[in-house]
């Protein structure tokens, strides 16, 4: 499961827990660093998974383009020991989710496939 | 033994017309039913290859065809027709795409419900396009490429008609359709004047009752236009190997089918009656041996083409037979004997009745008909046959030959004839 569990939508529900929890989330978010080093949070989605190595087939070409830059661009970063200028830092809103509709399509479809694999056929 | 002749002569005479086309919802319905254990229902939209907003997105709707809809996934369609047992599939010609169910007496419901959905909400996914669709349109471009007789018959229309007509049936290779420009088109060719719906072993008013159900909510008007046909004619030679040599040898006309040209098809076509046969026709037995001629005619609503396909092994042997088949329409052209009308007009009756036997041929010989509001019934086209005189049918068809003629050469074109080698 490359996109895991999460209580995401059971707290953006809640107007009082959201406005308590955003801030630590954007801490956290902040804390975590890799905006610093102008990732993305679906930048680091485990693509060795085959959900995922197909959600990234489905993006579009200037997707792509732009996710093989930023990768480019933090593994330089990463061998200079530094993280970039902070006007290159990823802000929070650009940090979307670009890829997890995708790969939640595609586990779908997965789910879907399963579904009618076993699905047992009765004659009414 | 005894129960068994009983019914068997109460059976009702088979029916081979569409008896009635209702308008449903502002469809128009039509539906036969000869007791045949399978029903099928097809979806026939004006929707071919001629109706053109950019090259190839009638080839790309086609595949497109049975994707997911906003009721079911691509998936879902196939595993559930599966359960029910029933066959979907999609054509295209260059005026009509059909989409057809076929399927088990009892399930109509469910596989309307799959034809409709699709005409109605059909998602066009861009992941669909590039995981499923294109590759497909791909295959099929490539075969293509590995039949010669479609290339020639391909690039004569190309000559005959340029536009409209004359598009390709297939996407050009490294087209630039995408997802959207086949949604634009399926959103302006899936409109009420421009969908028949054709039951075959159904019932019409079920037939009725489930379109209306779901077809009322799309739109009435067609925005896709086709210009009308004229004829032009010319000259093409396509390099090619690894088939037979082949060369098309045609004529056109605009303007509306004429019986004339299904009887002089008939008279030419060297397919023998008796399997193993060589046939009375005058190219049978005037061609070399290991070559073949094929009689291509092919009305559409505002024009036809009509032509002589050769293929043979060597280029020489093609020119043999190219000459033979040419001297044959000449001759066939400046008129006929009494008799061999009588037998070409035979010939061409049974074709044209045949033809209305099997359920593709009932569908797409009176599909568009229903469609155009004409009448659906083979009877008229019988009758025009009959009606086929000497000097009618001299008139025309010497008409037709002085025109200016189509010519593909495909193959090795070092070695295959021109033109005027053929004495045209």
């Amino acid at each position: 499961m490359p996109l895991g569990p999460t209580l995401a939508p059971k707290v953006l529900a809640s107007k009082t827990l959201t406005s308590w929890i955003t801030p630590v989330a954007n801490w956290y978010a902040n804390l975590a660093g890799y905006r610093k080093y102008g990732l993305t949070y679906d930048d680091l989605l485990i693509e060795e998974y085959e959900d995922v190595q197909r959600a990234i087939k489905r993006l579009t070409p200037r997707q792509q383009y732009d996710r093989a830059y930023r990768f480019k661009r933090a593994s330089h970063a990463s061998v200079l020991h530094a993280p970039l200028a902070k006007e290159q830092w990823i802000t929070p809103e650009q940090d979307v989710r670009y890829l997890a509709p995708h790969v939640r399509e595609v586990e779908k479809e997965d789910a879907e496939r399963a579904m009618w694999d076993t699905a047992s056929v009765s004659r009414k | 033994m005894l129960a068994a002749r009983a019914s068997s002569q109460t059976v009702q005479r088979v029916a081979r017309n569409f008896a009635t086309v209702v308008d449903s919802a502002g469809v128009k319905v039509a539906a036969v039913d000869n007791n045949q254990p399978t029903s099928s229902v097809t979806f026939l939209v004006k929707a071919g290859s001629r109706f053109k907003p950019k090259a190839g997105v009638a080839h790309g709707l086609k595949n497109f065809a049975f994707k997911s809809t906003d009721k079911r996934t691509a998936i879902g369609i196939v595993r559930e027709s599966e359960i029910y047992g029933g066959v979907l599939s999609a054509s295209l010609s260059q005026e009509h795409l059909a989409l057809t169910a076929e399927l088990l007496r009892g399930n109509e419901e469910y596989f309307v419900d799959v034809l409709t959905s699709f005409v109605t909400s059909g998602r066009y996914t861009r992941h669909e396009f590039s995981e499923y669709v294109a590759p497909v349109v791909e295959s099929e471009i490539e075969a293509t490429k590995f039949n010669p007789g479609f290339q020639a018959v391909e690039a004569a229309h190309a000559l005959a008609f340029h536009n409209g007509l004359g598009s390709s049936l297939m996407a050009p290779p490294h087209s630039s359709i995408t997802h959207d420009d086949i949604k634009s088109f399926a959103q302006s060719a899936f409109t009420k004047d421009n969908i028949a719906v054709l039951g075959t072993g159904i019932d019409q008013a079920t037939l009725s009752r489930l379109v209306e159900k779901s077809l009322s909510k799309i739109s009435t008007a067609s925005q896709l236009s086709s210009s009308a046909s004229s004829y032009f004619g010319g000259e093409t030679r396509l390099q090619a190997h690894g088939g037979p040599q082949t060369v098309f040898i045609g004529f056109g006309s605009a303007g509306a089918p004429s019986p004339e040209l299904a009887a002089l098809s008939a008279y030419l076509s060297p397919a023998p009656s008796v399997k193993w046969s060589q046939g009375t026709s005058p190219i049978a037995t005037a061609i070399p041996e290991g070559t073949t001629v094929e009689v291509v005619h092919l009305p559409y609503s505002d024009a036809s083409l009509f032509g002589l396909l050769v293929q043979g092994p060597t280029g020489a042997t093609v020119k043999e037979a190219g000459i033979a088949a040419v001297q044959a329409l000449k001759t066939a052209a400046s008129g006929l004997k009494a008799e061999d009308l009588k037998k070409a007009v035979a010939k061409a009756k049974f074709a044209a009745a045949s033809a209305v036997d099997s359920r593709e041929g009932l569908v797409s010989v009176l599909g568009s008909k229903v469609l155009t509001g004409g009448e659906s019934s083979l009877d008229s086209a019988l009758a025009s046959l009959d009606k086929v005189s000497e000097s009618g049918f001299t008139k025309t068809t010497s008409a037709l030959v002085k025109a200016k003629p189509v010519f593909v050469a495909v193959g090795d074109v070092a070695t295959l004839p021109y033109i005027n080698d053929l004495g045209l």
